[in-house]
């Protein structure tokens, strides 16, 4: 495996990766926990929903139809990847994360892997940016994360 | 607000930083060899440094030989809230994950 990030969780589901690819998309309201430690609305208990492809944004909305853009789709292949940037409520603003999930067939079932990568992403005009694009920069940072989190691990 | 999380990951977001960290993560050092070790000037290092010791990144301490030699080192306590913090985003998508599991496996049932 390629992906060195530091957040990485691995599972695996016994449907298709197509089932699992749509199950993970089209009824994310239902399997997304719910409580304000999961969702984003003060109750905790807002609606969420991605809008199906890339540049889709994925919601949740609240009872009294206020939304929240948790975050957009930047990467969308059924049966295969889904790549959507993530704003969680305790980043600060502007910060985002990004949050790739992919889905390989393992016999009958789907190993799905989820990577949560880039909350140390930066301001844009951040010094540091340059001469390093996003994605460039998103991994560098993420192989430095990888290590430095397995040497703290090792000493722990 | 800013956690103290935040003001690690911001401190750390540089590479010449992040290459001191890895430095000292092997044992302390003086600004100079920093200093020489990333071919930065002396007031760019002093810079480096200071910002990490502001944010608690570093300490400054007597070389344990050489009272007159002053090092720096990495302080713990920075990187063990990073590393609470980290398992605690791992934590909260493994529950997703098995919720998402469950849900999937209940359904095409």
């Amino acid at each position: 495996m390629s992906q060195t990030d530091s957040i990485k969780v691995t599972m695996r589901v016994e449907v298709d990766p197509e089932t699992a690819f749509e199950v993970f998309t089209r009824e994310i309201d239902a399997w997304w926990r719910r409580g304000p430690r999961f969702r984003f609305g003060e109750s905790g208990d807002g609606h969420l929903r991605f809008e199906p492809g890339v540049g889709g944004r994925l919601l949740e909305e609240q009872e009294d139809g206020q939304l929240y853009e948790i975050g957009r789709v930047r990467v969308w292949e059924p049966g295969e990847r889904l790549v959507f940037s993530f704003r969680a409520r305790a980043f600060t603003d502007g910060e985002e994360t990004e949050v790739e999930v992919v889905f390989e067939a393992e016999d009958a079932a789907t190993r799905v892997t989820l990577v949560h990568r880039g909350w140390d992403s930066l301001p844009k005009d951040h010094p540091a940016r340059h001469g390093l694009e996003g994605p460039a920069f998103t991994s560098m940072i993420g192989l430095w994360w990888a290590d430095l989190l397995r040497s703290l691990r090792a000493k722990a | 607000m800013k956690s103290d999380v935040d003001l690690t990951l911001a401190a750390l977001a540089d590479p010449t930083r992040r290459g001191m960290i890895d430095l000292l993560r092997k044992k302390p050092r003086r600004a100079g060899e920093l200093a020489e070790a990333f071919e930065v000037t002396p007031s760019a290092m002093s810079r480096h440094l200071r910002l990490l010791r502001t944010r608690g990144l570093i300490e400054e301490e007597r070389h344990e030989d050489d009272a007159r030699v002053r090092v720096f080192r990495l302080r713990r306590q920075p990187f063990d809230q990073l590393k609470t913090w980290l398992e605690r985003v791992e934590s909260l998508w493994t529950d997703q994950l098995s919720s998402f599991k469950a849900h999937a496996e209940k359904r095409s049932r």
